[in-house]
């Protein structure tokens, strides 16, 4: 074998896909060429460096994301049939409403909610501000909306504040607050009282998520989580008495 | 199709995705979306799944996802056209190897990658990241492989030279 062949070959006999006799000669030319064997070792080398290179894995939320996709897909093929007969039944019983105070537009914010909650997550579009001092997250809305929402970080109960980001209910701008509980997000959306005509308490589950709905010093709350209810209450609740 | 089907038979490589993506696309978020839209479409394409490697049909799917991404934007990430020119590594009296070793950190090595054109830099971390096969990759790539062969060989070349450079300036400095 001739070096320039050894140099065609090199990284083929390295990643063990030469075949055998190629591989044998290979070897043997190694061994009594100087050059082609510096540039063997050389390889070896430069191999082991890229394999110690960064290996990047997946975010959970974005695991979060695929499996919700990969069960909705399930979900939506398994239940379409029977969610076609439960509506029929439901439009049998008329005037039900599906939602406390439909009439009042609840059902239209808490649907808004549930909707800018899932593109948050979605659209990878979580944080404006990304911090978890509230001192840092409340003055960033300052200048990008007319009032001030409060602040505040619950770490000490287990629901860190995790950032912050504009975003838009009934049409106009409010302050939207992340939460994590492990894995979970909790988006709370603030605005002025006045502009939210929802009933003042409100617990909902809607598209999978759990919602609260509260007013506290002339602010509506709305919370939105895929965390269990019992535990967005909790939430709820502490962020109301702080 | 059994309703936990995907999630475990291609769920398990979501990191390999991620990383194929993050690699190719060099930013966090980016990849992130591509591996995101793949799923999708892996989640609708499952059934067109016949071989018994998810983790390269996976692969496929990310590379066209980002390929269609980046031509939608019309612009190609920058060196990313691919140039036939040989690169001649210094030839050095010292122990070069050694010197590569001992000297380059990850992050010199990162950004020795992300420096390479993106097949060259795919082609590498395929093979030494993924650990796929010239086979697999030829596959996932959609080349001859043939072309896998010399591909590896001349990305090899140049993150050689890439990392001898760094070490000189290292040396002048």
């Amino acid at each position: 074998m001739s070096c320039e062949l050894v140099g065609r070959d090199l990284d083929a006999y390295l990643d063990r896909e030469l075949d055998a006799a190629s591989s044998v000669a290979l070897r043997e030319h190694v061994m009594a060429c100087a050059a082609c064997r510096r540039q063997l070792a050389q390889r070896e080398a430069l191999t082991k460096l890229v394999r110690g290179a960064p290996y990047y894995s997946a975010p959970d939320r974005l695991r979060a994301r695929v499996l919700a996709q990969s069960s909705r897909s399930n979900s939506v093929r398994r239940v379409l049939p029977w969610a076609a007969a439960a509506v029929l039944a439901l439009s049998v019983g008329a005037g039900m409403t599906l939602w406390p105070s439909a009439s009042s537009g609840g059902n239209v914010i808490a649907d808004e909610v549930v909707s800018d909650h899932v593109r948050s997550l979605m659209a990878n579009h979580l944080f404006d501000v990304q911090s978890t001092d509230q001192h840092t997250v409340k003055p960033w809305f300052l200048g990008k909306l007319d009032f001030s929402p409060p602040v505040v970080d619950l770490a000490s109960i287990g629901f860190p504040l995790v950032g912050g980001r504009l975003d838009y209910v009934g049409g106009r701008p409010v302050a939207a607050l992340v939460y994590q509980r492990q894995k979970h997000i909790i988006n709370v959306f603030v605005s002025p009282e006045g502009d939210d005509r929802s009933p003042r308490d409100v617990v909902l589950a809607a598209r999978g998520f759990n919602l609260r709905r509260w007013s506290h010093n002339g602010m509506s709350f709305w919370a939105v989580s895929d965390l269990n209810s019992a535990e967005l209450g909790e939430f709820a609740s502490a962020l109301r008495a702080s | 199709m059994h309703p936990r089907v995907f999630d475990e038979i291609v769920l398990p490589h979501l990191d390999a995705a991620f990383n194929y993506a993050r690699w190719l696309t060099r930013n966090d978020a980016e990849a992130e979306d591509v591996v995101q839209d793949a799923c999708v479409r892996a989640i609708r394409f499952f059934s067109s799944l016949r071989d018994d490697n998810p983790r390269a049909w996976l692969f496929t799917i990310v590379r066209n996802t980002w390929y269609s991404r980046v031509s939608r934007r019309a612009h190609v990430a920058a060196g990313a056209a691919l140039s036939d020119e040989q690169h001649q590594w210094p030839d050095d009296a010292l122990d070069p190897e050694e010197r590569l070793l001992q000297q380059h950190t990850v992050a010199v090595v990162r950004a020795a990658l992300e420096q390479l054109p993106v097949d060259f830099r795919e082609a590498i971390v395929l093979r030494e990241i993924e650990g796929l096969s010239y086979k697999e990759i030829a596959a996932v790539v959609g080349v001859p492989m043939g072309t896998v062969m010399s591909r590896l060989a001349r990305a090899r070349e140049r993150l050689q030279a890439i990392l001898m450079l760094v070490s000189s300036k290292e040396t002048l400095s």
